[in-house]
This record gives structure tokens, C-alpha cells and sequence, in this order.
């Protein structure tokens, strides 16, 4: 077990480099020279040229590399070249409301997913699943734009049941500005996981242990909630987890329609500013944070079902 | 339309006072309205949306709270479309920053609230500046009651701004280190500043503050003596900006690099709360002068009316101004009309939900006493050909020929019919209205006209070809390389400057790249063409002209436009004072840009801003980035 831990951990390093490498070359080859945006309109090569050594992009790109590398193992990635707000306070800052959207998002999407997935999977091919099957496929055809725009119509202008945008920290402040937009969120995210959990419950439905503990007179309860929940469990968690690197950058759509200060705008901001100590900090965070937690979905499996063997 | 909005009051963020004025301006609205309303909105929130998919913020002494205490209650609800990028006035980089600091800062002159055109009037400065017979040495009186809001670095103490605070926020401006966008206001102009400047650029050293400069005199503790290099009848424009509004040195050294995360000003309002990007809150500064409406409407019966229902109201009316940061139009509309917003800037692209086809608002609104201000931004928006450019460039008969007939094929009326939905109006002079020299008779030589345009190249033996496609008179390709932004709603003016060039047998190529390639391109005077944007710094037409000239390529002249007898005409210009005798120079020279076939000036945006039927006083801004909330009031 040690020894498959200090692999995996080793494995990351090459994987962390070959992130950073492509981080670096797409922003210096494709990202254009932001030394252009910041000078503003009057700027002369003088300008240009005082901002390209300020932020030290005059310098040869293997010296650039090497500062990248530095700001990586150090984790601190300096300020933004837009707001000089120093990136870790941005991460401070920002991540909360967006932790504040997607966590809730995410356990309900999971608790509801899993159990309606299991219910419909139960009656497999009657009126209720191919009327819950019909209803995720067109739930999955509609863009979350359209479920934002209506819903902040609906919802909050014309029923005035929730603000039309805002945020407040807090939990009244949870309350009041973050239930529409979670609520929206998990409109477009249930109908996807309920699919799919659905396909997971049926493979374990067919199998034989199933037929066999029904044989033996075991409950319809049991059946379902210990025997196939539990060997269905391995492709969810696995979902789940490989789900949540996704909360470090946020939702950025329903964080901009409903003015919600979370990371997700903060990512779309730095690409419209050319802010690369932002763009930086944000993408090695969410690699680091999906080589963990494939890390620890690979433990989980053991946790789920002991059978599974780390070598 | 309104009448479900005070459902749940708790959802708001308004005072008692504000949710008063809201009940008091419902009114009941027909279900057939309500279902049209509610179909347009929708229809347009996710039209607007999928066309953005791709684009995808101290005690304060005794004797000053009386004036906080008596505005406290009154609450203005305002947005920005854009989130702000810093606080410090020398550092700013948009427009959006611009408004916040001008409510938080303030620069040693201003413009009259009302005046049309803008007038410099003093604001720090006790009185307009005294200006020696040559114009080279600017005299300033600073007010004795300027001081700067409540902060942890004074200790206490009642910090007044004294002509130091201003000679070093001169300096500051030009500090490398700062790296202001805005550092052109004083770049050349203040004896030794320069200098200074270049000496640390150059050592790679902080910028000396300390060092004395020699157009910076500071005669006693509220007089200060600038010595310019040459007359400047801008300078006092310069002055004005936000970009010079005056801090406190020991401020700026106690917050070091994140002075823009700590304004510290002597404007209206400080900051009290401030969520990066995304909401801030203005209190009134407990330190603020006495001061009073009293501005100059000039001859404007709305103007007039607005100066006598505030004449002797203080400055500012309102104890609280909450900014919220808004970016996509549907949610600031709906926030506006649910009453969570008390003024809105009604963005073109939603603005036909609003206003009917005569731009007028639409009687829903009017009843519900919604007032509506439109003015024509301070800006110009300009086709330019570059005439250094290998294929459209050159300054023989036959491409001056060649770029007005591309001039002349440019739709300025489609543009603004199905770009700007409208909301622009056709202006082809390089001075906008509301900028002084604006000449509002100028009529241009290019307007659409793709016959005469076939006429002039087949005049100068731009003949088709069996393709059907036009070639160089020496029978070499013709490709036209239009340049554009890659992000953005620039698509669509690639395809109306495509249109117009098929008219007249012209091969087109779209070259869309990223902005900051964009702008490296145009610095390198490698764009053949696009459509370039100015708008004002100051209200003057020098800052338009000045785009171009031969000096400032590879700077902010665009088009790279170089040649001699324009370049002699603005400096020229630029030692006059505004009158005939300089019009008739900007007239002359707006003439040589369109018979060389350099640029056709195409249009100038409609700015429409709303107000709730209980907010007094507004009028929108002429000068970009001053806001308008300190003049405000609520009944």
C-alpha cells in the first residue's frame, strides 16, 4: 500500500512538469504579449518595452520556465498583472462563493442522482422510467444558458421569490443569493448523472449475485440499498471524485449572470486580461487537484470493495 | 409591471425610504403586456447571452460628522457592467475604475456638472490656475479645507492636502514603476520630469521622489508653481482627470503595492466595504468640505430646471453608494426594473426592450416615471487604411484612388442599423459632438457610394480580372487584409467590411487575433485595416487629431499615417487656443485624411442611462470615467 502511494505521488511529478510545460508554451506562443494591453492607448516602445521587463517577459523563455517552476514548488505565483491583487488572496477570496455554489450542488446532484437512479432502475422499462428517461434526454438537450436566463426571469424578477443577482457572505447571506443559482445548476446536472448512475445500477441489477440473493430470499430493500448500491458505488465514486476538481474553478456562468464573486469569473477575467499569474495559479491547482483525487478514488475502490487489490 | 416586486422586501438591498419610493411608483400593467414584456426579455437575454458565450473595497473626527450623519439614510443602488481593476488613480486602466475613483479622489480642477460643452473649474485648487504671458508657468492656490478621508496612517489626525500631495502625485503619474496608461497627460511637458523619469528608467532604480524637479515649484504649503516646456492649452485638461486625483505620500508608502486596494482621497465618498470585482461600498467621507450645487447650466432648459430643483444642496446628498459589478446585461435590466438599481446604463444591445424605434422610452416606463438621459459618447469610430501598407498603401494617384474607393463602400448606415441596433448616430468628423472643435456642418467626401467607388478604380486601371476579381494596375494581386479582434462581436464587422468590398470586385481576406496581437500589430504598423476606436481623454479635439500624426506611429496613430504637410498643420494647431483660427485647421486637416484615403470617421455610440423616478439631479457625464453619483439625491 505504501509503496503503490509513493509510486502514484512519484508518477505526479512528470505529470506536474508536463502541465506546467504546456501552461507556459500555449500562454507564450498563443496568449499574445500583455505588455500591449497594459501600456494602454498612448504607449510607445519605450512603455512597452519598461512594462515586457516589469513582468519580466523580456527575459529568454528558459529563464521564464524557471521562474514558472519556482512560483509552482513555492506556491506563490506573485500578483495579477491586472488588479497587482496578490493571486493567493485572490484564491482566498474567491474560492468561498464559488465553494458556496458548487458544494451544494454537488451533494445534492449525487444524493438525488444516485437514489432516482436507483428508483427508476427498479422498475427498469416502465411508464415511470421512460417517462424519467424522455424527461433527462430533453433536460439534457436545453443549454444552462437557457435554464439561466428563464430561470432568473421566472424565479427572481417576475415571481420575485430570490434576488435577480447579488451575493452576501453568511449563511442568511447563503440563503438569500445562492439558492436560485443552485438550484439552476442542479437542473442541468441531474438529468446527466441520473442517466448515468441508471446505467451503472443496471449492470449490477443483471448480474447473478443479485439473482442469488433474491433466491435466498432476501429483501427487495436489501437488495437494492446493500448488494447492487454497494457494487454500483465504484463508477460513482469514481464520478464523483473526478467531478470534484471542478470546484476550484467555479461555474463561471451562473457566478457571471448572477454577479456571484467566485472563481469562475476570476478564470474567465484573467484570460480576457492576458493575466497569466492568475491563468497559472488556477490550471496547476486543478492538475494537482485531479491527479488527488484520482488518487484517492483509487483508494476508495479498496474502501468500496475490498476485493480490489493496490499494487 | 412592477407591482410584484415588494413581494419579498426582504430581498433587497435598498433603505426603507428607497422601497417607498418604489411602492410608490407601481402601477398595474395588463396581462397581455406582462406576456409580451416577459417574451421579449427571455427572447433577448439568451440571444445576448449565446453572443457572449465566446467572449465567454477610521475614525473620523467630531466636527465633520454631522454632514455624513445627515445623508446616512439615503442609500443609491448603482452598476458597473465591467469589475474594476484598481483604486489607484495613477494606475487606472479602464473607465469603470475611472468613475469609482473620481467618487473617491480628487485632481486639482474638474469640470462644471452641467456645463455643455465641459468647462475646467477649480476642485482642490481654490481658483482656475494663474497662467503666465508665454503660458509655460501655471500658478495654483490650493483649497485650506481639502482633507484627505479618516485612515489608520494618520493616526487621527485631520490630514489636509498641502501642494507636496500634488507635485508628488505629478511625479507619481510618471513613476516607471506605475507604468500608468494615462502617463501621456504629463509625458514632455513638466521641466525636468522627464528627465527624472528617464533616469530611473534607465539606472533600473525606483523612481527618486525626492529628487527637486524644476517645473515643480512649491511656493508655500498651498501653492505650487509648474514650469511647462511650451504652452499647453490642454494641460488644465490634464489636471482634471482621475488619473491625477491626490494622494497622501505616507499613504502610498504605508500600502506599498497594494495602494490600490487602500484609496485614500479626499473625494465625496470613501471606501467602506469592498468585494474585489464584484461590489463595493461608498460612505461620505467624514471629512469632506461644505460644499454646494451650484453649477452652470448654460441656456439648456433641462439643465436649468435640473440646477434650480438642487441649487444649494449639499455635496454630496447621499450617505451611501452600493456599486455592484454586473456584467451581463439581462440581469442588470432585470435588477434595475425589480428596484434593486437606481440608475442603470442601458447597453445598446438591450436597449430595443427598452426604447421603441424613435428611441424614446416605451410608455411602460414613462408611467412608471423612469427618466431617460441619451448623449453621444466623446468618441469616434473610424475605418483607417494603412498607407504604408505593401498592398493598399502608397501615396500615388492610383492607391489614394484605391483606399478612398474602399472608404467610399463602407455602409455607415447598415452599420449602425444592424451592429448598433440603432444606438449610434453617423459622424464624419474626427472631432466628436461635445468635444471642443467638434464641426457639426462637416460633411464627408467618402459617404456609401459603390458606383462612384467602380468608377474611381476603373479610372485608375484596377481592372477585373476573368474571376471576376479586381488586380493591381500592374496586373498584381489585390487582396485586402481586413484585421480584426478574434474575441468579441468583431465578426460582424467583418462581414459588413466584406459586403462592401464585393461591391466593388475587391478580394477580401478576415484576419481575426487575439487583442494583445492585435495591438503589437498596430504598434508595428502591420495592420492594412480595421475599424479603430478613440474616445476622449480630454473634451479637446487635439486628442483626435493628434491621432494622426506622422510622430505617433507606432504609438496611438493608428494608421500610421505619416506626412509632412498634415504633421506641420497640427503643430500648428496645437499653438492655438480654441477658436476659428484653429477649426479651420482641424477642418483642412479632417479633409487631407479623406482625400489621401487614410481614414473615413464612420460613427459615434448613443450612451443611455436610466434613472428610478426618485433619483434627483443626474446628468450624465461628457467626460469619460467621472461618475455621476456625488450630485445625486433622493426624494
Amino acid at each position: 500500500m505504501s509503496f503503490y502511494l509513493l509510486r502514484r505521488v512519484l508518477q505526479m511529478i512528470p505529470t506536474l512538469f508536463g502541465v506546467i510545460l504546456l501552461v507556459f508554451l500555449l500562454f507564450s506562443w498563443v496568449g499574445g504579449d500583455p505588455a500591449y494591453v497594459l501600456a494602454g492607448k498612448f504607449s510607445n516602445p519605450d512603455d512597452i518595452a519598461n512594462i515586457r521587463r516589469q513582468l519580466g517577459v523580456d527575459q529568454p523563455l528558459l529563464v521564464q520556465l524557471g521562474i514558472f517552476i519556482r512560483q509552482v514548488l513555492t506556491f506563490d505565483f506573485g500578483n495579477s498583472w491586472a488588479t497587482q491583487e496578490p493571486v493567493s488572496h485572490i484564491f482566498a477570496t474567491r474560492l468561498g462563493p464559488s465553494l458556496a455554489l458548487m458544494v451544494p450542488m454537488l451533494i445534492l446532484e449525487t444524493l438525488l442522482g444516485v437514489t432516482l437512479a436507483l428508483a427508476v432502475a427498479y422498475v427498469r422499462d416502465s411508464w415511470i422510467d421512460r417517462l424519467l428517461t424522455l424527461t433527462t434526454t430533453t433536460a439534457m438537450s436545453i443549454s444552462l444558458l437557457v435554464y439561466i436566463i428563464v430561470g432568473q426571469y421566472v424565479f427572481a424578477y417576475l415571481l420575485g421569490w430570490f434576488p435577480v443577482q447579488g451575493w452576501a457572505t453568511g449563511g442568511e447571506g447563503w440563503v438569500r443569493f445562492a439558492v436560485l443559482p443552485v438550484l439552476l445548476g442542479l437542473a442541468v446536472s441531474l438529468a446527466p448523472a441520473i442517466r448515468l448512475y441508471r446505467t451503472f445500477v443496471l449492470d449490477e441489477i443483471q448480474q447473478d449475485y443479485v439473482r442469488t440473493a433474491r433466491a435466498k430470499g432476501v429483501s427487495e430493500w436489501r437488495v437494492m440499498l446493500v448488494h447492487v448500491l454497494r457494487n454500483a458505488s465504484i463508477p460513482i465514486v469514481t464520478n464523483v471524485l473526478a467531478s470534484l476538481p471542478a470546484l476550484l474553478i467555479g461555474a463561471f456562468l451562473l457566478e457571471r449572470f448572477f454577479s456571484i464573486p467566485g472563481i469562475g469569473r476570476e478564470v474567465i477575467l484573467a484570460v480576457e486580461r492576458s493575466d497569466f499569474p492568475v491563468i497559472k495559479s488556477v490550471t496547476v491547482s486543478v492538475a494537482v487537484a485531479t491527479m488527488v483525487f484520482n488518487l484517492l478514488a483509487d483508494l476508495a475502490y479498496q474502501w468500496v470493495d475490498p476485493r480490489v487489490q493496490l499494487s | 409591471m412592477l407591482r410584484h416586486r415588494n413581494r419579498l422586501p426582504w430581498f433587497r438591498v435598498g433603505n426603507g425610504r428607497s422601497l417607498q419610493a418604489r411602492k410608490a411608483i407601481s402601477v398595474p400593467i395588463t396581462t397581455a403586456e406582462r406576456l409580451r414584456q416577459a417574451i421579449q426579455t427571455l427572447v433577448l437575454g439568451v440571444m445576448l447571452a449565446l453572443g457572449a458565450m465566446p467572449a465567454a473595497a477610521a475614525a473620523a473626527p467630531a466636527t465633520a460628522a454631522a454632514p455624513a450623519q445627515m445623508a446616512a439614510e439615503k442609500v443609491l443602488h448603482v452598476e458597473i457592467p465591467v469589475p474594476e481593476t484598481t483604486l489607484d488613480p495613477e494606475a487606472l486602466q479602464d473607465l469603470y475604475s475611472a468613475e469609482l475613483v473620481s467618487a473617491v479622489f480628487e485632481p486639482l480642477l474638474t469640470y462644471d456638472y452641467l456645463a455643455r460643452p465641459a468647462r475646467l473649474v477649480p476642485d482642490v485648487a481654490a481658483a482656475m490656475p494663474e497662467i503666465s504671458a508665454d503660458g509655460k508657468t501655471w500658478t495654483f492656490h490650493l483649497r485650506q479645507d481639502v482633507a484627505f478621508a479618516p485612515d489608520p496612517v494618520f493616526a487621527g489626525r485631520r490630514r489636509v492636502v498641502q501642494a507636496a500631495d500634488v507635485a508628488f502625485t505629478l511625479r507619481r503619474l510618471l513613476d516607471p514603476a506605475i507604468h500608468s496608461p494615462f502617463s501621456f497627460l504629463l509625458e514632455g511637458k513638466i521641466v525636468g520630469l522627464d528627465a527624472a523619469v528617464k533616469r530611473a528608467r534607465e539606472a533600473h532604480q525606483p523612481f527618486d521622489y525626492t529628487a527637486p524637479v524644476a517645473g515643480l515649484e512649491v511656493l508655500d504649503a498651498f501653492t505650487l508653481r509648474v514650469h511647462l516646456n511650451a504652452p499647453d492649452v490642454n494641460f488644465g485638461h490634464a489636471l482634471a482627470q482621475p488619473n491625477l486625483g491626490i494622494l497622501a505620500p505616507e499613504v502610498v508608502r504605508a500600502y506599498g503595492d497594494q495602494i490600490g486596494g487602500h484609496p485614500v482621497g479626499t473625494g465625496p465618498y470613501r471606501v467602506t466595504h469592498w468585494t474585489r470585482g464584484a461590489a463595493l461600498t461608498l460612505e461620505a467621507n467624514p471629512n469632506y468640505r461644505d460644499r454646494r450645487w451650484d453649477f452652470d447650466p448654460g441656456q439648456d432648459p433641462a439643465a436649468q430646471a435640473l440646477a434650480k430643483e438642487m441649487h444649494g444642496k449639499r455635496i454630496p446628498a447621499i450617505g451611501r453608494v452600493e456599486v455592484r459589478v454586473i456584467p451581463e446585461q439581462q440581469s442588470a435590466l432585470l435588477a434595475f426594473r425589480s428596484g434593486a438599481l437606481d440608475v442603470l446604463y442601458l447597453q445598446n444591445k438591450v436597449a430595443p426592450v427598452v426604447l421603441n424605434g424613435q428611441g424614446q422610452l416605451k410608455p411602460e416606463y414613462v408611467r412608471l416615471g423612469i427618466r431617460h438621459e441619451v448623449i453621444t459618447d466623446p468618441e469616434i469610430l473610424f475605418n483607417y487604411l494603412n498607407p504604408a501598407d505593401p498592398m493598399v498603401g502608397g501615396m500615388d494617384p492610383a492607391h489614394i484612388a484605391l483606399r478612398r474607393a474602399i472608404l467610399m463602400v463602407q455602409d455607415d448606415t447598415a452599420f449602425i442599423r444592424v451592429i448598433r441596433k440603432g444606438q449610434a448616430v453617423h459622424v464624419p468628423y474626427p472631432i466628436p459632438p461635445g468635444v471642443v472643435g467638434h464641426d457639426p456642418t462637416y460633411r464627408s467626401l467618402l459617404e456609401y457610394n459603390p458606383a462612384q467607388a467602380n468608377r474611381l478604380l476603373d479610372a485608375y486601371g484596377f481592372r477585373r480580372g476573368a474571376d471576376g476579381w479586381r488586380t493591381q494596375p500592374d496586373g498584381g494581386p489585390l487582396v485586402v487584409r481586413y484585421w480584426r479582434q478574434s474575441e468579441g462581436e468583431t465578426r460582424e464587422y467583418e462581414e459588413l467590411y466584406k459586403r462592401g468590398l464585393d461591391q466593388i470586385h475587391v478580394r477580401f481576406e478576415g484576419h481575426p487575433v487575439p487583442f494583445p496581437d492585435l495591438l503589437k500589430a498596430e504598434r508595428g504598423c502591420q495592420v492594412t485595416t480595421r475599424l479603430g476606436a478613440w474616445i476622449a481623454d480630454y473634451p479637446d479635439g487635439d486628442d483626435f487629431m493628434q491621432l494622426f500624426y506622422g510622430p505617433n506611429a507606432h504609438a496611438n496613430n493608428l494608421a500610421c499615417f505619416q506626412n509632412a504637410e498634415w504633421d506641420a498643420l497640427y503643430v500648428q494647431s496645437t499653438r492655438l487656443t480654441p477658436g476659428p483660427e484653429r477649426d479651420a485647421l482641424y477642418h483642412r486637416m479632417a479633409r487631407m485624411l479623406e482625400t489621401l484615403g487614410v481614414a473615413k470617421v464612420s460613427h459615434t455610440r448613443l450612451h443611455h442611462m436610466l434613472t428610478q423616478a426618485f433619483v434627483q439631479g443626474y446628468r450624465k457625464s461628457l467626460i469619460s470615467g467621472i461618475a455621476e453619483w456625488p450630485y445625486l439625491d433622493l426624494r
